[in-house]
């Protein structure tokens, strides 16, 4: 699904992805870890195609294309979904309006039609309920006045109504009350599937404890530092990053 | 003033018209045609393309002239500005620096009588007025809403391209009257519009205008605000859009003169391409106005690489006894915003678009109804592409 070879990347003219190799087979769900500013970001918004986020060397493949190569709309439209860290407000910028606008890019983009306008609001609907939101969110602008929890079931929201092939999810978990992140944690989940990859950046055990993954990885200073599995992130939890940062020095 | 001089034009060394699109206007010619002719409503028939069905009263103009053919309801009165109690012409140029009143004495000298409407009193009308400008033409207004009685009234401004139009609006409300005022400034390429609107609301009154102004190459709209009486309540919200080379610049000037007079005021204005906006909401409070509330934002959004967008708060206040709030900004499309719709698969255009939807919804929101929402939106679709679907959403 996502092969990832030597990445570099710098953000205003400095260097914050030193080297990142990394490998999501379909059907897996990764999660990345790792202390703040060690550039889980940047390797999200790279992924995405951010601009200021300067590729300085190595490439990145999504199921055999060159991802780079894409623009940001059409890493979207291929398939790629960024769940932001810290979502934007839109204000004036109807929700359902872009969920609809999003969801036919992509049908567009598989050669299918515009969504029907009934079948779309039962998909919504469907979808809301999993994730235990309002309905009356829908009308109000992206984001516009959404708690910091309500704007990262939102993320998912659109998750699961896109449906993407490779879902990057940059600490969706963090600012979470422990029911939010039982909601977020079970949409996440639903979209597991054979054809499907997730990658979960975040900074706690607890999300994991909810979203099995297959792998963990640490990333710090630019750099996948260590690889394993579920265990890696119980180990971080009980001894921190620090022995890691000195093993990875010495 | 004789009556055959021709007013002198101001220029953009007089106060208040620094960013008036003025040049060549001395070599304009003024004097419209003085009638009407067969082809010239067949040419403003398609000027107006399919006319929604009326539900109230509509007026189409043409150069000026009334066109009964295109119009509906009851014809309107043809008068004489004497009598109508809207304030004598002398008496408002006595009151001004003379400037700010010259296209209104443009239009009074070319206009001949002015169309004159009285509401009566605690009566409803519902009114709309088309203004087609084919050559040149001097539309004339003069209007007085009786006491307690309500107006809903719609203003279109369109025409063929390279026209010059100029108009003369007097609104005057009486003591508790209500309007709904949603004005569409949409001249055709090359044309150009000048307008005059003096307002005046007396105690407890409450205007509510929405006005878009789009197209043409050029227009200037001065309005003269006097709220006279006491708790008289003003509502303005302006969008302008500019694309190619056009200018577009506008004058407010309220006047709060009694006692818990408010006004609150949005202009959202986008320049694409060459464009040049300005918008200069002159806000003042006399003595007397103690209580007053005026609160304003105005924000342009830069969109083209070579387009200018001002957008001048300006306060003078006499009284201590007061609240105003004023914010004006200028920027580009936020980057985070776009980045974020780019990042569900939107489309570049259509995600700018979007914003800019957002952007002038602020204004748009407060027309007074879905059906005319839709009928202003129509006119700046062609500006922003590939978000059609998001009118009215915004
Ligand atoms: N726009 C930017 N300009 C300059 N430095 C940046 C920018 N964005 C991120 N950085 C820097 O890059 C590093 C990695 O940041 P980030 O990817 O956000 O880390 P993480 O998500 O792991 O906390 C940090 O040192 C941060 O300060
Ligand atoms: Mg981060």
């Amino acid at each position: 699904m996502l092969e990832i070879k030597d990445l570099h990347a710098s953000v205003g003219g400095r260097k914050v992805l030193d080297g990142i190799n990394l490998s999501v087979p379909a059907g897996e769900v990764h999660a990345i870890m790792g202390p703040n500013g060690s550039g889980k970001s940047t390797l999200s918004y790279v992924l995405a195609g951010r601009p200021g986020y300067e590729v300085t060397g190595g490439s990145v493949q999504f199921r055999g294309v060159d991802l780079l190569a894409l623009a940001p709309e059409e890493r979207a439209q291929a398939g790629v979904f960024l769940g932001f860290q810290y979502p934007v407000e839109i204000p004036g910028v109807n929700n359902v309006y872009l969920l609809k606008a999003a969801l036919n890019a992509a049908r567009k983009h598989r050669g299918l039609p515009e969504v029907d306008a009934f079948e779309f609001l039962q998909l919504v609907r469907a979808k809301m309920k999993l994730m235990q939101m309002d309905e009356a969110f829908l009308s109000r602008g992206v984001n516009e006045g959404f708690s910091g929890g309500e704007k990262k079931r939102n993320e998912i929201l659109q998750m699961l109504v896109l449906e993407p092939a490779l879902a990057l999810l940059d600490e969706t978990d963090s600012g979470l009350d422990i029911d939010a992140l039982k909601v977020v944690a079970n949409g996440v989940n639903t979209l597991r599937a054979p054809d499907r990859s997730i990658v979960l950046v975040t900074h706690y055990q607890r999300l994991l404890d909810h979203i099995r993954p297959d792998r963990v990885h640490v990333l710090a200073r630019g750099r996948i530092l260590r690889s394993g599995g579920p265990e890696l992130a119980l180990e971080l939890e009980a001894r921190g990053y620090d022995w890691l940062l000195a093993e990875a020095a010495a | 003033m004789s009556t055959n001089a021709a007013p002198a034009l101001p220029s953009t060394r007089d106060e208040n018209w620094r960013y008036a699109p003025l040049r060549g206007i001395e070599r304009l010619q003024w004097t419209p045609p003085d009638a009407l002719t067969a082809e010239a409503i067949e040419s403003a028939r398609a000027v107006l393309g399919d006319l929604a069905p009326a539900t109230g009263t509509r007026w189409t103009f043409i150069d000026g002239h009334f066109a009964a053919a295109l119009s509906n309801g009851p014809a309107p009165q043809i008068g004489t500005r004497a009598g109508t109690g809207a304030g004598t012409d002398a008496a408002a140029d006595a009151s001004d620096s003379g400037a700010d009143l010259a296209f209104a004495r443009l239009n009074r000298r070319h206009a001949g009588a002015p169309v004159t409407l009285h509401i009566p009193a605690d009566t409803t009308l519902d009114l709309e007025v088309a203004c087609v400008a084919l050559s040149v033409g001097h539309p004339a207004f003069v209007i007085e809403v009786g006491r307690g009685a309500k107006l809903q009234l719609v203003e279109r401004h369109l025409g063929a391209a390279n026209a010059l139009s100029n108009l003369g609006l007097q609104l005057r409300l009486a003591p508790g009257a209500r309007v709904e005022h949603s004005r569409l400034l949409q001249p055709a390429a090359g044309a150009r519009h000048f307008e005059t609107l003096q307002l005046r609301l007396d105690a407890g009154a409450e205007l509510h205008l929405v006005q878009l102004t789009t197209g043409g190459a050029a227009t200037r709209s001065t309005a003269l605000v006097e709220l006279a009486g006491a708790d008289a309540t003003l509502r303005w919200h302006a969008a302008m859009l500019g694309a190619g080379q056009q200018a577009h610049d506008a004058y407010v000037r309220v006047t709060h003169d009694a006692p818990g007079a408010r006004t609150e005021q949005a202009y959202r204005g986008i320049a694409a391409d060459r464009s040049r906006l300005a918008f200069n909401g002159h806000m003042r409070v006399t003595s007397r106005a103690r209580g007053a509330n005026s609160d304003q934002t105005l924000r342009s959004l830069l969109a083209g690489p070579a387009a200018e967008a001002n957008a001048r708060p300006q306060l003078e206040i006499d009284t201590d006894d007061v609240r105003a709030s004023h914010g004006a900004t200028v920027g580009k499309l936020d980057a985070d915003m776009l980045f974020y719709l780019l990042s569900r698969g939107i489309a570049p255009d259509a995600a700018e678009s979007l914003l800019k939807w957002a952007f002038v919804s602020d204004v748009l929101a407060k027309l007074p109804d879905a059906a005319l929402r839709a009928r202003f939106e129509a006119a700046i679709a062609p500006l922003l592409p590939g978000a059609e679907a998001a009118r009215s959403l915004a």
